[in-house]
């Protein structure tokens, strides 16, 4: 097995620590709520973390002018999916849907007419969010569309620990300059789970993906991660 | 907001026995309950002797089933479901379970395999068949090459037929088999197959009578021989050899002999199992020899067991087995005190002539003699013959029957004609405490000597019992002697005596009592069958029994038997000895439940008889 060793520099060393210092600042209600339940030792081993896996589609790129219209969530350990535990949202978003990312997400106009606003199910999905490390693939959009969402509503960022399987799939991938040759190795959610033998998911369901993810994540664990070892060698 | 996650659900309708199931709604509720496991290349999914409490779908991958020894049972592909043969007894696993390949599976809790197992027939029936299928692989991976079970007898030829004509002489005859090396030669009449003369024929039947050389073969050849077509499987053989007692069997195709298998050619295939086993038996020339095969025979049983045969396909091996030692030891006894006096026909009763036997039990044996018998001329014959033979039949762990229910009674060692007269007075005069002890006369099966003795004996039976009521009347009383063990909030009531004070007995009140009833009726109709599922088939046809109700029967008697069996088998495994009283609170609940409503099936049906066969009140 080899084990991959994170860069912990570029994270939070102790959520914990955090969590307390933002659950003072933190307005009254779900956020307060959320940061205040706290957050698991950074020693607590992998075997031991709640994980629950994550993804959300969104109307475009850009998190300050596009808006999150799905969000899926499925709770996991590294050997157990647990399909009871998940949860699905839709929400309408403040503008329009662009064409073309309606064809990517196979979700209707008509079905999104129908949904709430993401304001008033932020709440919910915060407390489904409580004392879990999320696992997400490509960490950078979940996090900024969640951290917009919590500022506009709350008028105070969320933050939280993740595991980002694509993070983990460039570790476990990377080579030296001098032994790359060739297409550079793909680091989609599709070409990292063909690697592990995973089947092949329709892509761009914010469930179906946090599964991908999901699944994605035990391989990775099976093949590179010690469970045994610290969480806080692994989080983000 | 509704949950659904179609990913897990599609996939899993795309596969057998879901994609049978019409209610999806029930199987996306199941769905939910779901747990996904991701298995790396040469991980354990169940180590060996673990408790499993799942179901698993194979995702992707492939899973192998291994053994306790370690052997490969089979390989499971994307679709495939495992873990479901110890939910259905509700324990540990008697395969472990390996991923061949990285592998994603799909954990689906037993209460849901349960529950579409009871509730629908599709889904049981699949299983069913599955088991089926498991038990000729693991009959497969038991033999070393081929086996008997799956290949067919074509395949066993070696060489063209070697054959000649019917008007050659001996001497040709015997110098073709010389030079082609053959044990056996086929005589054909323009290419048909009309005799057969083997090695032995012209040892014992030309040159032991000093026949001329120039007798024509067809006069020693046996003419019309049993033949196999070539479609048949070898284990047909197998059973054919064993039934006849004949060592070589031409192989037909399109009415053309095309070869001949020898009982040498099978054993060569098979290595193991009771069809090897059997085959020893006939090799053996001393009792030292027959009881080292005994000795195997637990390990024959377990391994039977293991591989989820049924009781009907242990009981029917296990038969065969006791029959097969019956045999070779009346052929030894011929060898030692000669050949008998007067035709005679030793006689199987009981589970043996059911061929329900399980593992060892006592012996319980009779001898029909023919009319022609005069004792104060053959009776030191027949005398000395069944003793030996029963004598060592308890040597070979069939142990003497308490009740002197044996051919060495001289009782039970008479011609046919006082053999009628003794079921004449016994139907004709019933008394219910005599014929408590004397119903497993009532199963009589013909295993050595004339069989024709045992089948006119039959008859006799058949005719008597169906003009009698009274006498059947008396065989509903007795067949509600025994209660099944269960109390009146359906709780199990144990014995509670001494030693045994925490467990019931699963012969004495389970699979006796259904036995009896099934034996009633099957006299009622004048059934020609002994064992009791044909029996049941029987009754089926003949209408006797509200519909459905043969079939609870058949049920009921598995079920109960399948308990026993494993709650014996464990008890080999523990070094212990089999018996039949099974604690409660050893089984599993699903165990349990189905023993309750098999006790609750017996109950109804005995109250059944006793007003179907009421007779009149006195």
């Amino acid at each position: 097995m080899t084990n991959i060793e994170l860069n912990k520099d570029v994270s939070f060393q102790d959520w914990q620590a955090n969590f307390e210092q933002w659950a003072e600042e933190a307005p009254e209600g779900a956020l307060k709520r959320y940061y205040q339940a706290g957050m698991i030792k950074s020693t607590t081993p992998l075997k031991d973390t709640p994980l629950l896996a994550l993804d959300l589609e969104t109307t475009g790129l850009d998190p300050k002018t596009d808006e999150i219209i799905s969000l899926g969530l499925i709770p996991m350990t590294h050997n157990a999916i647990r399909c009871q535990g998940a949860r699905y949202w839709m929400a309408k978003p403040k503008r329009d849907l662009h064409a073309e990312s309606v064809t990517i997400h196979e979700i209707t106009h008509a079905e999104l007419a129908e949904a709430p606003r993401l304001d008033s199910i932020l709440d919910e999905i915060l407390d489904a969010l409580i004392q879990q490390v999320v696992v997400v693939h490509c960490v950078s959009i979940e996090r900024q569309f969640l951290l917009e969402a919590s500022l506009k509503r709350y008028g105070y960022p969320l933050y939280f620990p993740v595991l980002d399987t694509m993070d983990i799939e460039r570790q476990v991938q990377h080579k030296p300059w001098w032994k790359r040759f060739g297409k550079p190795t793909s680091l989609r959610l599709d070409a990292c789970r063909q690697r592990y033998h995973l089947p092949r998911y329709k892509a761009h369901h914010a469930l179906t993906d946090a599964l991908s993810s999901a699944e994605l994540l035990q391989a990775q664990i099976a093949y590179h991660m010690n469970l045994e070892a610290d969480i806080s060698d692994y989080w983000l | 907001m509704d949950v659904e996650l179609t990913e897990i659900l599609e996939a899993i309708c795309q596969h057998a026995p879901f994609n049978d199931i019409a209610e999806e709604a029930l199987l996306s509720e199941m769905t939910k309950e779901i747990e996904i496991q991701y298995v790396r290349a040469g991980e354990w999914v169940i180590s060996p002797g673990t408790l499993n409490n799942t179901l698993f779908f194979i995702r992707s991958g492939a899973i192998e089933a291994l053994s306790r020894k370690d052997k490969l049972i089979r390989r499971m592909n994307e679709g495939e479901l495992f873990g479901y043969a110890s939910l259905l007894r509700g324990g540990k696993s008697s395969q472990s379970m390996r991923a061949i390949e990285d592998s994603l599976l799909y954990r689906i809790p037993a209460r849901w395999f349960l529950k579409l197992y009871e509730e629908n027939d599709t889904f049981s029936d699949f299983f069913e068949l599955a088991r089926e299928v498991r038990l000729r692989l693991a009959m497969d991976s038991q033999s070393s090459d081929v086996s008997l079970m799956t290949c067919p007898v074509m395949s066993l030829l070696r060489r063209q037929p070697v054959s000649t004509t019917a008007d050659s002489d001996i001497l040709t005859a015997a110098q073709i088999m010389t030079d082609k090396r053959v044990s056996s030669l086929l005589i054909t009449e323009q290419d048909e197959l009309i005799g057969i003369v083997t090695d032995r024929d012209l040892r014992t039947r030309a040159l032991a009578k000093g026949l001329p050389f120039d007798t024509p073969i067809s006069d020693i050849m046996t003419p019309d021989p049993i033949v196999m077509d070539s479609r048949d499987y070898a284990s047909e053989a197998v059973l054919k050899m064993m039934e006849r007692n004949v060592h070589h069997l031409p192989v037909i195709k399109d009415n053309r002999p095309i070869g001949v298998v020898s009982t040498g050619d099978i054993v060569q295939k098979e290595s193991h199992g009771s069809v090897y086993l059997i085959s020893d038996i006939f090799k053996q020339s001393n009792i030292e020899g027959l009881q080292a095969i005994s000795r195997k025979m637990t390990h024959t049983f377990t391994q039977l067991v293991v591989a989820d045969a049924n009781t009907q396909m242990i009981g029917n091996a296990m038969s065969h087995i006791g029959t097969a030692f019956v045999k070779r030891l009346l052929q030894l006894a011929e060898d030692q005190f000669g050949k008998a006096p007067v035709p005679y026909c030793f006689v199987a009763l009981g589970s043996q002539a059911r061929e329900e036997q399980i593992i060892k039990t006592d012996q319980d044996n009779a001898l029909i003699l023919s009319d022609k018998y005069d004792e104060s001329l053959h009776g030191e014959y027949f005398e000395k013959l069944s003793e030996w033979v029963c004598q060592n039949l308890d040597k070979c762990g069939y142990d003497l029957c308490s009740g002197d229910i044996m051919a060495s009674n001289p009782r039970w060692r008479q011609p046919i004609s006082v053999w009628k007269q003794y079921f004449t007075d016994w139907i004709r005069e019933p008394k219910a405490e005599a014929l408590l002890r004397l119903s497993i006369f009532f199963d009589l099966r013909g295993i050595y000597g004339d069989k024709t003795l045992a089948t006119k004996l039959n008859r006799h039976i058949r005719a008597e019992a169906k003009a009698h009521s009274g006498f059947l009347t008396f065989m509903a009383r007795n067949a509600n002697q025994r209660k099944p063990p269960l109390g009146f909030f359906r709780q199990f009531v144990l014995d509670g005596e001494g030693k045994q004070s925490r467990t019931f007995n699963l012969k004495e009140r389970g699979i006796a009592p259904i036995i009896d009833i099934v034996r009633v009726h099957a006299l009622a109709i004048g059934s020609d069958k002994l064992n009791t599922l044909e029996r049941l088939e029987d009754i089926e046809a003949e209408g006797l029994l509200p519909d459905g109700r043969a079939k609870d029967l058949a049920l009921a008697l598995e079920m109960i038997g399948m308990v026993r069996i494993r709650h014996q088998k464990d008890q080999i495994d523990a070094g212990e000895t089999p018996n039949n009283h099974v604690n409660p609170a050893n089984l599993s609940s699903f165990e349990k439940r189905h023993l309750r409503d098999a006790f609750d099936i017996v109950s109804r049906q005995q109250e059944f008889i006793k007003f179907r066969y009421a007779g009149k009140r006195s």
